[in-house]
């Protein structure tokens, strides 16, 4: 059975726009799938390989952008799994978030987590580089009214800082801590959450 | 590209394979709690198919198709059967075959015959027990059906 040079056409924009949506899975990976594909329309394409026949089966397996979308959640959310990195769980839970109110839910708790956690080792580290202008400090005003400000640069004129040293250990640990419950969560939160989906088709 | 993805959309699976419910699909039949119900069960659905030995994919959707009411849109048993590798219940390996291409032949790993033997036997007392349940609601839709007479 031979393709027409327009069936032999349609199909290789698929499976090039199928290839584009995989881009985030490992090579390897994406030239198996794709190549799976390709001899599944050339299978169900053996009698007629009419451009109509070609279209039709294309359309039972969705575009390009649906068909890579199914391989592409479970894919990220394995590795989110399997990955010990920040980066590479909050993409995953970002993804997450993208498909379910759930996901929403666990990944504006792990960016808060991991934004104070990080915040916290980070004021740590600048206050031993520079202690003078790093800490926690209580404003006072005129009025009787009162704030807290943290962070490093110039210390506020009328401030008083609160925790000096202890703002080493304390961050340090603390923010580690944070880091590790929050890390802990995502990973929780996956496996007694997250269902990979039979996905609706087209 | 962007013409070749609209004609994708054009035609949908529902046009191609009728109005039967299909896994994976959108609600197309008369409930969507059966598309659900359908859905839920393809991964013991495939599990099965792969019992007595190795089948590519267009093979398992036919053996889906042949053996049971089930029709698996294309698109969905692929990945699925990626992630039930990814899970190390069903292995795969490219043979060669007389047809001019290699093919991706799937089976069942050990770990994937002790979770589809686990799953039929919730499937089978999960069903036992439902069947229980409706029996009496059976009975009054038996004697409710203005066919009765004609049976």
């Amino acid at each position: 059975m031979t393709f027409t040079a327009e069936s032999q056409k349609i199909i290789e924009e698929y499976l090039v726009a199928l290839r584009k949506q995989l881009r985030e899975l490992i090579d390897d990976d994406v030239n198996d799938i794709v190549e799976e594909i390709r001899f599944h329309i050339v299978d169900k394409s053996s009698d007629d390989a009419s451009p109509e026949i070609v279209l039709a089966t294309l359309t039972a397996l969705g575009t390009p952008e649906e068909l890579a979308g199914r391989y592409r959640t479970d894919e990220l959310m394995r590795r989110a799994q399997s990955s010990r990195s920040p980066v590479t769980r909050l993409q995953s839970l970002f993804h997450w978030a993208t498909l379910s109110m759930a996901g929403v839910i666990v990944f504006a708790i792990s960016v808060i987590g991991y934004c104070l956690g990080g915040g916290l080792v980070i004021a740590g580290v600048l206050k031993i580089l520079n202690p003078h202008n790093t800490g926690l400090w209580k404003t006072h005003y005129p009025d009787g009214s009162w704030s807290l400000g943290a962070g490093s640069g110039s210390q506020p004129g009328h401030g008083k800082e609160l925790l000096g040293w202890w703002l080493v250990p304390i961050g340090l640990i603390l923010g580690s801590v944070l880091l590790l419950l929050t890390f802990q969560f995502g990973d929780w939160c996956l496996r007694r959450f997250w269902r990979p989906r039979v996905p609706r088709s087209a | 590209m962007k013409d070749s993805e609209s004609t994708f959309k054009a035609t949908t699976a529902k046009d191609a394979l009728g109005a039967r419910p299909e896994i994976g699909a959108q609600e197309i039949g008369p409930d969507k709690w059966e598309v659900q119900l359908r859905k839920g069960s393809l991964e013991l659905a495939i599990l099965s198919a792969l019992w007595h030995g190795r089948l590519y994919g267009l093979e398992i959707l036919r053996d889906l198709e042949t053996r049971s009411e089930l029709i698996v849109v294309e698109g969905t048993v692929y990945p699925l059967l990626n992630r039930l590798r990814a899970l190390g219940l069903v292995e795969s390996e490219w043979v060669e075959s007389d047809f001019g291409h290699p093919r991706k032949y799937y089976q069942l790993t050990p770990a994937g015959r002790l979770r589809a033997v686990e799953m039929a036997r919730i499937w089978v007392r999960f069903s036992a027990s439902m069947t229980n349940l409706l029996a009496p609601l059976n009975e009054d839709l038996k004697n409710d059906d203005p066919r009765k007479d004609e049976l």
